[in-house]
């Protein structure tokens, strides 16, 4: 079945699943099958913010006098956020876009991956600032072993599902013949297992790897260096949050039935998966911490500390999605990390827009004369 | 044991047992679990405070809490989020 830009078939989309039914037509918001998808867009909409709104100029001047084996981990885990980011800023829409059945859903994901290229920019932004030659950064990315390894781990399964999902829009279910690649099963089955653990491995990636690298910036940022750019991670952290409550909502759902009866069987089989998929990842970070000690470690932060931290973190995301932790590590080793990470004091001037409180419009139109009565000039 | 406590300055106010491990706080319902945690000087998980990032999730072993907004992150039974959850009873916590 190949994917049509407006169904025209007539259908109730409150009884679709959340992926691989009809595709959407009419995009509506007044009903929604999974309200909790439009309270999502909703919060990212409120959330709007622009990186040029945080001046970055001290940022510079403490990058300047940062000794090398800091300037290393700065910028490392900086090319690590833009690897992340570059990911998250299409792969939502290439992968899901054509396979999702839900107005709400379709939109979400739309605002989810339009809110990651304002953290690609960001990036832009920071490394703008900081460096003479932003070229030498980003080039690196591309070239560096370390960097490598983790894009082909956080890019291996939507990869996975853009070409099975691409091969069933074009040849339908089946098996066929793909150069290079020899038979190909297209079922509903692979299909649906493929998207099973893509949203794994992206709840993975917002969830784990995304923090693990703001505990970086952020403990630059303890010793008040690099302040800028916590700011900008700080807002940055406040959107992964909605996001992750996303893919884990999609995880529930999957796992519960209560979306798509089939997708509960492919649940279970790939329970064990699931697990591999997070402690893989969690290995990874943890090889990638000591890559960015490897010269030496930092006041307040150190590839073993890192590491604990990414077991710790990596418990309490299994957990949300009702897996057994896998790691010893029952506590936050770095606590200090919750006072940058608390959304409410992002910021406190009520007019700018990144508070989270500030609802824009919300202007009484309701007045008369006699609201003045008690007006005195 | 749930207890009322009478107030001078404010009205009479439930008081209810937290049981966290070892540990016993008092707390009432005029606000979430969390910041009556913080104020006994438990170090507990937090991130948006506000019910959707689920980093404040803990185990709720027994006892009922309520949401005066329901959160929008997804509470397993056996779990609630201390962020924004209004204990209703003697409870017992354990940290994840």
């Amino acid at each position: 079945m190949s994917y049509s830009t407006f169904n025209r078939k007539k259908f109730d989309s409150l009884q679709e699943p959340m992926f691989f039914g009809e595709n959407v037509n009419v995009a509506r918001y007044d009903q929604q099958k999974h309200p909790i998808f439009e309270k999502l867009i909703e919060k990212q909409l409120s959330f709007f913010w622009r990186p040029e709104e945080v001046d970055l100029s001290n940022d510079r001047k403490d990058f300047l006098k940062l000794e090398d084996h800091e300037q290393h981990i700065f910028l490392s885990n900086l090319k690590y956020q833009t690897l992340l980011d570059s990911v998250q800023g299409r792969s939502p829409n290439v992968a899901l876009l054509p396979i999702v059945s839900l107005p709400e859903l379709e939109t979400w994901i739309e605002t989810w991956s339009f809110s990651e290229t304002i953290h690609s920019r960001s990036y832009t932004h920071i490394i703008r600032n900081i460096v003479n030659d932003p070229t030498k950064v980003f080039d690196d990315i591309v070239v560096n072993d370390e960097i490598a390894k983790r894009a082909i781990s956080v890019s291996k399964y939507y990869d996975d599902l853009i070409e099975l999902v691409s091969l069933y829009n074009t040849l339908g279910l089946g098996v066929h013949h793909v150069p290079e690649r020899g038979e190909v099963v297209v079922s509903m089955k692979t299909l649906k297992k493929a998207l099973y653990l893509t949203v794994a491995s992206v709840n993975v990636l917002e969830a784990i790897r995304f923090y693990v690298s703001f505990a970086c910036s952020f403990a630059f940022a303890e010793r008040t260096l690099m302040e800028g750019n916590a700011k900008i991670i700080k807002l940055i952290a406040r959107d992964e949050a909605l996001h992750l409550n996303g893919t884990q909502h999609m995880l529930n759902l999957m796992m519960s039935g209560r979306d798509d009866p089939e997708m509960a069987e492919i649940a279970q089989e790939c329970q064990q998966d699931v697990i591999n998929i997070f402690v893989e990842a969690a290995q990874q970070e943890r090889e990638w911490a000591q890559y960015l000690f490897k010269d030496g470690s930092m006041i307040g932060l150190n590839a073993q500390i890192l590491g604990q931290y990414v077991e710790y973190i990596t418990n309490i995301r299994m957990q949300a999605i009702g897996l057994e932790p896998q790691f010893a590590t029952k506590n936050n080793p770095i606590p200090w990390i919750n006072a940058w990470l608390v959304s409410d004091n992002v910021q406190v001037a009520p007019q700018e827009a990144e508070i989270s409180s500030y609802l824009v419009g919300q202007i009484d139109n309701d007045l008369d004369g006699a609201d003045f009565d008690d007006f005195d000039l | 044991m749930t207890t009322l406590i009478s107030n001078t300055e404010h009205q009479d106010q439930t008081v209810h047992r937290v049981l966290l491990g070892k540990k016993q706080i008092l707390v009432t319902e005029d606000e979430p679990l969390l910041p009556q945690l913080e104020r006994a000087g438990v170090l507990a998980e937090y991130q948006c405070r506000e019910g959707y990032c689920s980093a404040c999730m803990i185990k709720l072993l027994w006892g009922k809490v309520s949401y005066p907004v329901e959160p929008m992150a997804w509470v397993h039974s056996g779990y609630m989020l201390s962020c924004c959850a209004i204990v209703k009873s003697d409870i017992e916590i354990s940290m994840l």
